[in-house]
């Protein structure tokens, strides 16, 4: 083995000319994998907006992130005639001039004439510009120290960073690696990794060096020690991790919030509704100590709070995409999900039951085609009645979920891991992600697990003998269905059946299915294989994410998905309890604990890792049971803080010192509204697609609603209810900004305005229960923001409302301006 | 380390950043603003018109006529001089024909290696600058949504207004990665179809009370928001739909936007000029939506999209009474006299003026009748005229029969990053998908179309 020799350079003048900070050293002979193309790395070089683009930039191309340092180099080498680098007078290299900004650049000047940087890059040049033998250079580990590090501010921290390659050498990379802040207002980083601590607060640095990241934490406390912090109660575990952590920091959490607030939150939170005025009124002359762990208990046993879960868990699983190309999607295949998902969540099943149930679904349930045939027409009788899907909700698995598109293969995993793992695994298809650890073969090794799972993507009817005899066996059970849908049956059996299939029949069946039976990967091999405009990969181990040893499963008629479930319910998985806790606490608190919450990589670390760690701890013993874990968030006096900060905690987010003020989602803002006026969905010229009840509200249905032209559908979309898109890999797209034609539709959509007056609506039964107008403005702001005016609030009220032509349009008005108001739009 | 516009907002989501957004312009986050704007050079568009004729409109038909052809090639149209030496165009555009040095004929723009190019979902890509699929694509948005992230107009008008359909025929173009907050606000004049003269286009009109009345109930929700903002702290969430609501009531409160569209206003001498009678065909609805762009623009409007149908041309248009030719003098007429009136007020030199289709027409004629021809991606025309375009000149060239490109062809990012250059716009722009990754408002590297600067 090469040995490399390095001298060490104490004084140079590019050292003194740079930060006089400098600590690692520049190696004299530079080898163009361990230390060119980190460079290139670290300056940008190779990053996907320049070169490393698929088709490059400015005739450069380099692989993305440097993952192909010999390709890198012959590019560099060979083509512009060479131009690029230029051995006999280093300086004159193309390369280096664009580098340094001598020559224009569109990329502007990357690194100063003399810095480090520039000087081993030219260094390489000087001896040779010569490729090393690449794969002695692969990275077995990176160390970063201080792995984690309590400071104060203006302490100074210098970081470093050693690497182990294959080859048994190491080497200190600190000035090659590229380094971040996660939390600026935190601590500042310079491209030495020298550390400023700026404020108080926790952050990540992370520290990336070509297919390598690592991480060191940083906890900042104050200069002087906590004297006055306040004397708060705690009311379960959580309360005691969260002020562990404000204490060290000295941020005071906010006051109990009132119980007019929580009522009105956690009405919305758990139901998805507002509380009615006589449930206000009712629970603020409540005097038991336990009210508010009563009313958390009544809440979570309403069906409205299984629907809001249910269209949770429909933008997390992302049930749309049934049949490609047609638009409208067809949304009934949505609702018998949306429903199934209801039902269990109405059951309260143990969240690790039911996805299994989601994960290992079959068609046949482990029956016979007979029964299955049953099944399946009866459901399909429900459809065409326009009843409820009550067939579907009561199956035992939910293989809807395996209907949609991209089910297969390396798709599929992409879309577990999310769901159930909260990973984003999605960038590894093309490369590594740069802030993340799952290299291409994670990706495909646990793709490997969903490789056998058949579906049909066209309608083309059966193909083959054992086709036919499930089309008869549908046909003999259906034969109570009208004509049409009897003679529809062998159009769309290929959408209802979902089944494993046996490992040796794989690629015979492949073949005879032709391209519309598998989703792309499966294919040529039956093993997860990915394309990019990068290359192609190809795998055929089974691993799961983050284990080391490989599965080895001799076969058939096993149902692979079944090993991923295992893997998922042992205690110690690192992410399945860790992900539904994590959304679970993200949907109370405002952010997640890990946040993004849908974001559980390694290298984003939990801003309360012992609160997480026996959230999900506590979730798995008491049997991952959901309710469990919703009454211990909800219980908690972190979630029921006032979101009136104090001088100490007006800017935290992190730690959650008061409660995050949150504008109400889509669907529950939309239900509000109407609730408040006193009128259902069907109002005017809405309406309801054929198959749902009408008078349901919107949360019970939106998942399905019709996404054509109708005053509702923009109304949702305008409040950023999710499409849903298979493709999309985010919890965001739920989306929660605030925009202009969000007020704009609350302020003046005519049919927002009209329920406001509706002749049966709220409005009409107060005027008509209430005379006196005190009583009538009481009632309205009970009904919108469920608490009695303030005595300036009522106020300022009657004197507007005594300028109206009538008591009846002044209390339109007022109803109008509270539906306008914050405290109608945010849950606070 | 340095905070340059790529490593600030590497590490912070999108939503974060968008949360943030009450601080700085419309859930615009000050860092966009900076990147975007310090990097664009000192613009003359400060406004844009999007002009989309839906379908395809036939290149040979209309901008690049080839008479030397055989008829099945040439079609039954006859060019004509235009008053731009070189430049010969269709006979049925006549008052074109006499303002070419107003605008620039690009022959060499192509959506060729596009998605879907040669069919209507190209519409993806032209509206959008990038190669953006049905599926399997990062969901680019609008050039309108864009703009209307990065620039505001005036406090009490909309940043992007839409007539008719953005999508037209590429569906799912709503959809994009910035999420609903820069969707146009769409407005309507006077369409046949009664879905879309529907609340939406209502929603700017106050309901059921006179706009004073309106001022004084947006006062209540006011006094009473300031009530309860004592109690804590205005959060930038807060603060972010305070400034947004601000905006919907100017609109409500300000007769502004409302006169823009109120088209019976216009002198009628002038406005007689945008529209166009048919017989057997009525009045085009399209036309009218060009001159209320003018009037948008004239209002401050930062992007207005104009949704112009109908291109879709498989079978037959040169009778008299179609409507094909309806759709042909309908753009003569009120291009025309868009350019004429921005000229007039002083506004052309600030407006930037497009107009193209989503593909172009084969070179053949198909049977179904004379200019009855079917969809080409190889070839089309664009039209783009004011805000510091290079006007009265023809940009490329297509081979003998206006099937290929012979010189200087661009692709349709070029097209997409040249508007963005001529706004002041740098198209290096990073914004962040859901997905949270970074991506260029044009993402191929594709050079500037240096001939229209």
């Amino acid at each position: 083995m090469r040995r490399v020799l390095f001298v060490f350079l104490a004084v140079l003048s590019m050292t003194v000319a740079s930060n006089s900070r400098v600590r690692a050293q520049t190696p004299t002979e530079p080898l163009f994998s361990r230390h060119v193309v980190p460079v290139f790395s670290k300056l940008g070089c190779n990053s996907g907006g320049c070169h490393g683009m698929v088709q490059g930039r400015g005739g450069l191309r380099l692989s993305l992130f440097g993952a192909d340092p010999s390709l890198d180099h012959e590019r560099l080498l060979k083509e512009v005639a060479g131009r690029r680098v230029n051995v006999l007078e280093p300086d004159a290299s193309l390369f280096l001039l664009k580098a340094a900004g001598q020559v224009p650049h569109e990329g502007g000047q990357r690194t100063a004439l003399g810095s480090s940087d520039y000087q081993i890059l030219r260094n390489w040049v000087t001896a040779g510009a010569k490729l090393d033998p690449v794969a002695k250079s692969n990275v077995k580990r990176m160390v970063v120290t201080p792995a984690s590090q309590t400071a104060k501010p203006k302490d100074r921290i210098a970081l470093k960073a050693q690497v182990e390659f294959v080859d048994g050498s190491t080497e200190d990379v600190t000035n090659l690696c590229f380094f971040e802040v996660g939390n600026r207002e935190v601590a500042d980083v310079d491209v030495h990794g020298n550390v400023e601590v700026l404020g108080v607060g926790d952050t990540s640095i992370i520290v990336r060096y070509p297919g390598q990241v690592g991480m060191a934490t940083l906890v900042v406390t104050p200069a002087k020690a906590a004297a006055n912090f306040p004397v708060v109660q705690e009311h379960n575990f959580i309360d005691k991790h969260v002020l562990n952590r404000l204490k060290v920091l000295d941020v005071h959490p906010s006051e109990l919030c009132d119980d007019a607030t929580f009522l009105r939150r956690v009405t919305l939170d758990v139901s998805g509704a507002l509380p009615t005025a006589d449930e206000v009124r009712a629970f603020l002359v409540d005097t038991k100590a336990d009210k508010r762990s009563r009313k958390i208990d009544e809440l979570l046993s309403r069906p409205r709070h299984a629907a809001l879960w249910a269209t949770r868990f429909m933008d997390i699983l992302r049930v749309t995409g049934f049949t490609p190309g047609t638009f409208p999607p067809n949304t009934y295949e949505e609702y018998r999900a949306y429903e199934w998902l209801r039902s269990r969540l109405l059951e309260n099943v143990a969240y690790d039951d039911m996805v299994e149930r989601i994960l290992t679904a079959t068609s046949r349930d482990g029956r016979s085609l007979d029964e299955w045939a049953a099944e399946a027409a009866a459901d399909m009788k429900d459809e065409i009645n326009r009843q409820q899907p009550k067939t579907y909700s009561a199956r035992k698995s939910l293989d809807v979920f395996w209907k949609r598109r991209m089910t297969t293969d390396v798709d599929h995993a992409i879309r577990v891991g999310h769901a159930f793992l909260g990973l984003r695994l999605q960038c590894a298809q093309c490369h590594r992600h740069p802030n993340d650890v799952w290299p291409q073969e994670d990706l495909l090794n646990f793709a490997n697990f969903f490789m056998r799972v058949p579906h049909f993507t066209t309608m083309a009817g059966p193909r083959n003998k054992a086709d036919a005899e499930v089309v008869a066996a549908l046909k003999t059970k259906a034969k109570d269905l009208p004509a049409k849908g009897l003679q529809a049956i062998p159009k769309h059996f290929g959408d209802r059946e979902i089944f494993v299939i046996k490992n040796k029949d794989l690629a015979e069946k492949t073949k005879k299915a032709g391209s519309s039976f598998f989703s792309s990967g499966a294919k040529s091999t039956g093993f997860a294989t990915v394309t990019s405009p990068l290359g192609t990969q190809s795998s055929r181990q089974m691993r799961f994410l983050g284990d080391s040893e490989a599965v080895t499963a001799n076969d058939d008629p096993v149902d692979r998905r079944a090993f991923v479930m295992t893997w998922m319910r042992r205690p110690e998985n690192p992410f399945f309890a860790k992900a539904i806790v994590n959304r679970v606490w993200a949907h109370y608190l405002g952010r997640g604990i890990i946040d993004p919450p849908d974001d559980l990589s390694p290298l984003n670390p939990p801003s309360h890792p012992e609160l997480l760690q026996e959230l999900s701890a506590g979730f798995i013993e008491n049997k991952y049971d959901l309710r469990w874990l919703h009454r211990t968030i909800l219980n908690s006096r972190t979630y029921q803080q006032s979101s009136m900060t104090n001088a100490s905690n007006r800017h935290d987010r992190r730690n959650f010192a008061s409660f995050a003020i949150r504008r109400l989602s889509a669907e529950v803002l939309l239900d509000a509204y109407n609730q408040v006026a006193g009128v259902d969905v069907l109002f005017g010229k809405d309406r309801v697609p054929p198959a749902m009840p009408s008078g349901i509200s919107l949360l019970e249905g939106a998942s399905i609603f019709y996404r054509g032209d109708s005053s509702t559908t923009f109304a949702l979309n305008t409040f950023g209810r999710p499409e849903r898109d298979v493709e999309v890999v985010c919890d965001c797209e739920r989306d929660d900004q605030a925009t202009m034609l969000q007020a704009l539709y609350l302020a003046n959509h005519p049919q927002a305005r009209k329920k406001i007056s509706a002749s049966e609506g709220q409005l009409a039964r107060i005027l008509q229960r209430h005379a006196s107008m005190d009583q009538r403005i009481t009632e309205i702001f009970l009904a919108t923001v469920s608490r009695p005016p303030t005595p300036n609030e009522m106020k300022i009220t009657q004197t507007h409302v005594q300028k109206a032509v009538s008591p009846q349009v002044g209390c339109e008005i007022l109803l109008w301006s509270l539906l306008n108001s914050n405290d109608f739009i945010f849950n606070r | 380390m340095k905070l340059h516009c790529q490593s600030f907002q590497q590490n912070v989501s999108r939503r974060a950043f968008l949360k943030l957004g009450g601080a700085g312009l419309f859930g615009l986050t000050f860092a966009e603003v900076l990147c975007a704007q310090a990097n664009g050079r000192q613009p003359r568009a400060r406004q844009a018109i999007f002009i989309f004729l839906a379908g395809g409109p036939p290149q040979q038909d209309m901008f690049d006529m080839k008479p030397d052809q055989p008829l099945e090639v040439r079609g039954p149209f006859r060019p004509i001089r235009s008053n731009v030496p070189g430049l010969d165009i269709c006979e049925h555009l006549p008052r074109l024909s006499r303002c070419a040095h107003q605008y620039t004929v690009l022959r060499s723009v192509t959506s060729r290696g596009y998605p879907l190019a040669g069919d209507h979902h190209a519409g993806l890509a032209w509206k959008t600058g990038n190669p953006r699929a049905l599926r399997g694509t990062p969901k680019y948005p609008m050039y309108g949504s864009v703009v209307a992230k990065l620039r505001s107009g005036p406090s009490d008008m909309p940043n992007f207004v839409a007539m008719g359909d953005v999508a037209s025929m590429a569906q799912g173009l709503r959809e994009n990665y910035l999420g609903p907050a820069y969707d146009p606000l769409y407005v309507e004049m006077g369409s046949r179809d009664p879905r879309q003269v529907d609340p939406l286009t209502q929603i700017i009109v106050p309901q059921g009370i006179a706009p004073a009345e309106f001022s004084r109930n947006a006062e209540l929700v006011r006094s009473l928001d300031q009530q309860s903002r004592q109690l804590d702290a205005a959060g930038p969430v807060i603060s972010g739909m305070d400034q947004f609501q601000q905006q919907a009531f100017d609109i409500l409160r300000s007769p502004r936007l409302r006169e823009a569209l109120a088209l019976d206003r216009e002198p009628r001498q002038i406005r007689d000029r945008y529209l166009v009678e048919m017989q057997g065909y009525g009045r085009l609805n399209y036309t009218s939506r060009v001159l209320a762009a003018r009037r948008l623009i004239e209002a401050g409007v930062p992007y207005v999209y104009v949704d112009f149908p109908y291109w879709d041309w498989h079978g037959g248009v040169a009778e008299n009474n179609s409507a094909g030719m309806a759709s042909l003098a309908g753009l003569d007429a009120a291009l025309s006299a868009l350019l004429e009136d921005l000229h007039v007020r002083g506004l052309l030199d600030t407006t930037l003026v497009m107009a193209l289709g989503e593909m172009g027409r084969t070179p053949r004629m198909n049977r179904n009748g004379p200019a009855a021809r079917d969809h080409w991606g190889a070839c089309q025309f664009a039209i783009m005229a004011g805000g510091g375009v290079r006007a009265g000149q023809v940009v490329g060239a297509t081979d003998a029969q206006a099937a290929y490109v012979r010189d200087a062809e661009y692709k349709v990012a070029s097209l997409g990053k040249t508007m963005y250059h001529l706004l002041g716009i740098d198209p290096d722009t990073e914004l962040h998908t859901t997905d949270n990754r970074p991506l260029k408002l044009i993402t191929e590297d594709v050079p500037l179309i240096r001939e229209v600067l």
